[in-house]
């Protein structure tokens, strides 16, 4: 046995696939290509797929992966293209590979959001998220998991990242504590600046990488 | 394609997915190189209406034909209409995020009376005036059919044409005319004109209702040539029928999430309640080759990993175990599980369970449907107790330990004897759980028990039978829940006003077009849905349009009156249906129609059971 890590970029319609209907989606696809990946045993047998890190609702990402054990060999090659011509089109593989981190090993994801407000003009936008970055408190409501809410602090995570200027308003780019230990969802950025300047923001959120933590590309 | 104006909205709903298409599968077709515009609206939402199969068939069929685009719309769910309304979206189409306002065709399905008030939400949505006289150009034509356009007339104002019967081959020709006069410069009317001589089309503007004064119909007069009567369609040969080798894959989860193959069409029962028993009839198989070649192109094409046979009733398929052992030749190495849903008491036999090999041990479903023989033979079910008995004997020693027993209440001539006897045979289960003896260890047994309350619906025999009131149907669940005795029996009832309101549809006329149009200023949705439905804004609208509903549900008919259903022609004969009333009556039952046949009328088509060997 065998175990492969498939590479894959999720985008346009299939971004509004949640992570339980995407391992739907990703488990028929296996099952159509009849790739020969091991099943689980038991009442409801199916082929065995893990995601080492889930895409939130709604985010684009460019470099998803899932890992699942071969039970013989089998051509990368083929793996992908058959995965391919099995996916809905929003999906593509875009490599096959053998894992060389544990899943637990991802600390951080790198995002690059594009904002845009109906409410304030590009300028105003730019000016505000910049403003936010400098402040030395950041505070907004975190759901917990217990279904309530606390409020935290942002700001200890907001030390690697760029702001540009773009036609719309503003593109930030940014890696965030991603993982099993601490995860910071970029959309909580979205509510504090709706909090401290009373605007609306839609982020085009985009999550490009997840990174070890020494910042080097998960693989 | 996500619409550009909806995108930025999608995470302020649930489940987003419902309203992006995208889905592997779907038909994209280059506007420019299409004539006609379709879209195929289910008035439900995304999970539902993805579930059905009818939709799948002939999204397929009309995306065969080049010069076609259909696309798929559904029900926007409570959040998402809302923010539509906000910001003024049109209701949109899910293959191009187009508006589907300026569509050549609107067409609807019509699965449940109660999603009436959604089929005229949609096209207020859509920005589409919902009476068909007031849409007057060559467009927008507003078409519906499925079972309750066996009854059109509740939504006649509204609808420019209904399909009857079966729609693989007279969907098309309709189109195929309207391409024809649009190419013409032919008008809304005469196109309309036209249409009505193609065999299956009904077009409801072009007849004319006359009222009584105790306001049953006096005369129904066809105009500009339409036919007097409206005969359906159907396909005669199941094996030449056009059977998707596709479907459209859902990305986020939906009801029935599983290829299926239609086995046959029609059911040989003659069950007196069941409204599919009589509109589909005759009973026509699929050869086993032919499914099983459809049910292995599906699951290549789609991935899944389970195929539903569907039909009325699976058992009574006539080859179910070659069927089922062709299909196993190959679904037990590709990981393909089956199953048959529909299956009678008496159809559930060893050899059927050992082939599918998903009836989870967590449930299994019969319908009894009345709790005595009496009764049971009022309305044909020809199910024997001792069968029932029998059969979750099997079950038991089987392992299962749990069975869901369907029932209906307020079913003509019924008695509060008959009414105890569902929880006494619910009793009698529990009872028979602990004589097995190879019963599951250590595990008790759950009896679940639902009613439903009996809707009279056309076409069948009790077409002419008052409903129960609602106290007399609420008085019954009670004595029902009284006389359990048992912690084994759980016992849970539909909601006797949502049946009410169907059965007044479900047998309405003309007259009830000014209570839907009320309905829906008064932003109607979702009646099908529990947390959408209000009995007394319903019952305040009736009194205001100055209309008594209990005249559609609670009246008797005589067997001379015009049924506003009248004029279609479903291949069973009125004469057919009194003489089933009639021994209804009687505690007579008919034998179906592989032992005997007892003259409905539609051995007229020339195929299907009427014409097998006996």
């Amino acid at each position: 046995m065998k175990d492969v890590r498939v590479w894959f970029t999720k985008k346009d319609e299939c971004k509004f696939i949640s992570h339980l209907d995407l391992n739907r989606v990703m488990l028929r696809a296996l099952h159509k290509s009849r790739i020969p990946i091991w099943h689980t045993e038991g009442f409801n047998v199916h082929p065995y797929a893990t995601f080492p890190l889930p895409l939130s609702l709604g985010f684009e990402g460019e470099r998803e992966c899932m890992d699942v054990r071969l039970i013989e060999e089998y051509s990368f090659k083929e793996i992908k293209d058959k995965l391919n011509e099995s996916l809905p089109s929003g999906i593509r593989i875009f490599d096959v590979t053998e894992p060389e981190m544990k899943a637990k090993e991802i600390t951080f994801s790198v995002f690059k959001i594009k904002l845009t407000s109906e409410s304030v003009n590009a300028d105003e936008l730019y000016k505000d998220i910049n403003e936010l970055f400098a402040k030395d408190e950041v505070l907004v409501e975190k759901k917990t998991k217990k279904k309530g809410f606390k409020e935290i602090n942002l700001k200890p995570y907001l030390n690697n990242h760029k702001i540009e200027r773009n036609i719309g308003g503003a593109i930030l780019n940014i890696t965030l504590p991603a993982g099993s230990v601490t995860n910071i969802n970029p959309l909580l950025i979205q509510k504090a600046l709706e909090r401290y300047y009373n605007i609306n923001v839609y982020f085009d959120v985009v999550k490009t990488d997840m990174l070890d933590k020494n910042l080097k590309s998960f693989k | 394609m996500i619409n550009k104006n909806v995108e930025k909205l999608l995470l302020k709903v649930q489940k987003p997915g419902r309203y992006v298409g995208g889905e592997m599968n779907s038909v994209k077709k280059i506007k420019d190189e299409i004539d006609v515009r379709f879209a195929f609206c289910f008035p439900d939402t995304y999970e539902i209406g993805m579930s059905h199969l009818g939709m799948k068939i002939l999204y397929s069929i009309f995306n065969n034909v080049p010069y076609i685009w259909c696309e798929r719309v559904f029900a926007p769910w409570l959040d998402m209409e809302n923010i539509m309304k906000e910001r003024n979206i049109p209701l949109f189409a899910l293959e191009s995020g187009d508006p589907i306002t300026d569509f050549d065709f609107i067409g609807f399905t019509l699965q449940y009376e109660l999603s009436y008030t959604n089929v005229l939400n949609m096209l207020k949505l859509a920005n589409i005036p919902i009476k068909s006289k007031d849409r007057t150009e060559l467009n927008q034509i507003v078409v519906a059919g499925g079972p309750c356009a066996c009854n059109p007339e509740p939504l006649a104002d509204f609808i420019d044409i209904f399909f009857i019967g079966e729609g693989e081959e007279v969907d098309l020709e309709v189109i195929e005319l309207y391409r024809k006069c649009k190419a013409e410069n032919k008008t809304k009317e005469e196109f309309l004109n036209l249409a009505a001589q193609i065999k299956g089309v009904y077009v409801p503007a072009l007849y004319d209702v006359e009222y009584n004064d105790d306001f049953t119909i006096k005369s129904f007069i066809p105009k500009n040539g339409a036919p007097s009567v409206v005969e359906k369609r159907l396909m005669l040969n199941m094996d030449k029928s056009y059977y998707p080798e596709n479907f459209v894959v859902p990305n986020i989860e939906i009801v029935h999430d599983r290829a299926v193959s239609e086995i046959f069409r029609g059911c040989i029962r003659g069950c007196r309640f069941c409204q599919a028993g009589f509109l589909y009839r005759p009973v026509r198989e699929k050869s086993v080759d032919v499914i099983d070649e459809q049910c292995h192109a599906l699951c290549n094409n789609t991935g899944y990993d389970e195929v539903s046979l569907s039909s009325l009733s699976s058992s009574d398929y006539t080859k179910i175990v070659p069927l089922l052992e062709k299909l196993n030749s190959w679904s037990n190495d590709e990981k393909v599980s089956l199953s048959l849903p529909s299956l009678r008491v008496d159809g559930f036999s060893e050899e059927i369970l050992e082939k599918i090999n998903t009836v989870r041990k967590s449930g299994l479903t019969f319908a009894p449907e009345a709790g005595t023989q009496r009764l049971r033979d009022v309305i044909n079910k020809n199910v024997f107790e001792d069968e029932l008995m029998e059969t979750c004997s099997k079950a038991f020693n089987s392992g299962w330990n749990k069975v869901k027993l369907y029932f209906m209440i307020g079913l003509p001539t019924e008695t509060y004897e008959d009414v105890e006897g569902i929880a006494h045979l619910s009793q009698k289960v529990v009872d028979t759980f602990y004589r097995c003896e190879n019963k599951p260890k250590g595990k008790g047994v759950t009896v679940t028990i639902s009613t439903a309350s009996f809707v009279p619906k056309p076409f069948t025999p009790f077409q002419w039978f008052p409903q129960n009131s609602r106290k007399e149907l609420m008085d019954k669940q009670l004595h029902i829940k009284d006389t359990i005795t048992t912690k084994k029996v759980n016992y849970n009832y539909h909601d006797a006003d949502t049946s009410y309101i169907e059965a007044v549809f479900a047998r309405g006329d003309r007259r009830l077009c000014k209570v839907m149009e009320k309905a829906l200023e008064k932003g109607f949705h979702f009646d099908g849905w529990n947390d959408c439905f209000f009995l007394e804004k319903w019952l305040k609208i009736f009194d205001e349009c100055g209309i008594d509903p209990d005249f559609y549900a609670c009246r008797e008919r005589s067997f001379d009156e015009i049924l506003p259903w009248d004029f279609l022609d479903y291949g069973v004969s009125k004469e057919f249906l009194k003489k089933e009333c009639e021994k209804a009556y009687n505690d007579t039952t008919t034998p179906h129609c592989r032992l005997k046949c007892s003259n409905c009328g539609a051995a007229k088509y020339g195929g299907g059971v009427c014409f097998e060997r006996r």
